[in-house]
């Protein structure tokens, strides 16, 4: 199956991968997992006082549809509101992706760590 | 007709892995196409298609993450869609540990006995979850299959650890 050129791109220079303590009251952590394909995908955002996202990490290990999906999240969430970047639906990744059928769960998966790191944030501030 | 009963074995997830393959290749032989050369055309179609079922509950049956997942389906058990991501974060943190082990995997000064320490390592919880399978499928009821269900889930990330580990050994020993 061949990949589209923006998820080769991703996938040979992907944009903010790394670690960030996930203790850090500021930092939110979403940790996905897709087991049809074994997936495994940790989403790091940093967010200021006011509920913005200042900086984004992520860590996956998958194929290379889940690496660019993961890879486009940092970049999207960077400067929005976590409000805004709850709104961020797989089907927008898939599309700029160009992502075949049988890759859409990758984009599922990177929306869900999205959700899942704002959960993890909110759990933080109460 | 239900996989087990199609090989005359006990409805249960221990299986006689000896007896299943004996029925699987005394059924193979009465269906094989071979069989109805001269049959009808429509005779023909049939034993090609009942030679493919059971093939298919064979290897359903004969692999025990597939067997859990098709027992589990027959008890009416609600399985997630393989679609639903797994969000469960402890579980997931040890998986990035283990991909970070097999990573580092290249870069050991004594290679082999890195190699074989991550096979024991995979192969120890991997374990672990099985022998809880074990009892789960033994225990049978709404409960223990929801959670069964959830092992099932957690044992396909460890088989893909092991397909990682098996294509590095690959290409370690290959050099």
């Amino acid at each position: 199956m061949a990949y589209s050129e923006k998820v080769i791109d991703h996938y040979e220079n992907p944009r903010n991968v790394g670690s960030m303590d996930k203790n850090d009251p500021q930092v939110a952590t979403g940790m996905v997992g897709a087991p049809a394909c074994g997936d495994v995908m940790k989403l790091q955002l940093k967010i200021s006082d006011d509920g913005i996202i200042e900086d984004a990490k992520f860590k996956t290990y998958g194929c290379g549809s889940a690496i660019a999906s993961s890879s486009l999240v940092t970049e999207w969430v960077k400067g929005k509101s976590i409000e805004e970047a709850g709104k961020i639906k797989n089907t927008d990744i898939a599309e700029e992706l160009a992502l075949p059928p049988v890759k859409i769960h990758c984009s599922i998966l990177a929306e869900d760590a999205i959700k899942a790191a704002i959960e993890d944030y909110r759990s933080k501030q109460s | 007709m239900n996989y087990f009963d199609l090989f005359a074995l006990p409805h249960s997830f221990e299986i006689d892995l000896a007896k299943l393959s004996a029925a699987f290749q005394s059924l193979q032989k009465m269906a094989h196409p071979d069989k109805f050369a001269h049959a009808s055309s429509q005779q023909q179609l049939l034993a090609v298609q009942k030679s493919a079922n059971i093939n298919d509950a064979y290897q359903i049956l004969k692999t025990p993450i597939k067997r859990a997942e098709y027992m589990l389906q027959q008890r009416g058990t609600d399985m997630p869609s393989e679609q639903t991501s797994f969000q469960d974060t402890l579980f997931l943190m040890r998986q990035m540990e283990l991909h970070e082990m097999l990573e580092e995997l290249p870069h050991a000064d004594d290679i082999d006995g890195a190699v074989n320490a991550a096979n024991e390592t995979l192969d120890n919880e991997y374990q672990i979850l099985f022998c809880q399978l074990q009892q789960l499928m033994q225990d049978n009821n709404t409960a223990s299959d929801k959670i069964a269900s959830e092992i099932v889930r957690k044992l396909k990330f460890y088989q893909k650890l092991q397909l990682e580990l098996e294509r590095i050994e690959e290409q370690l020993f290959d050099e």
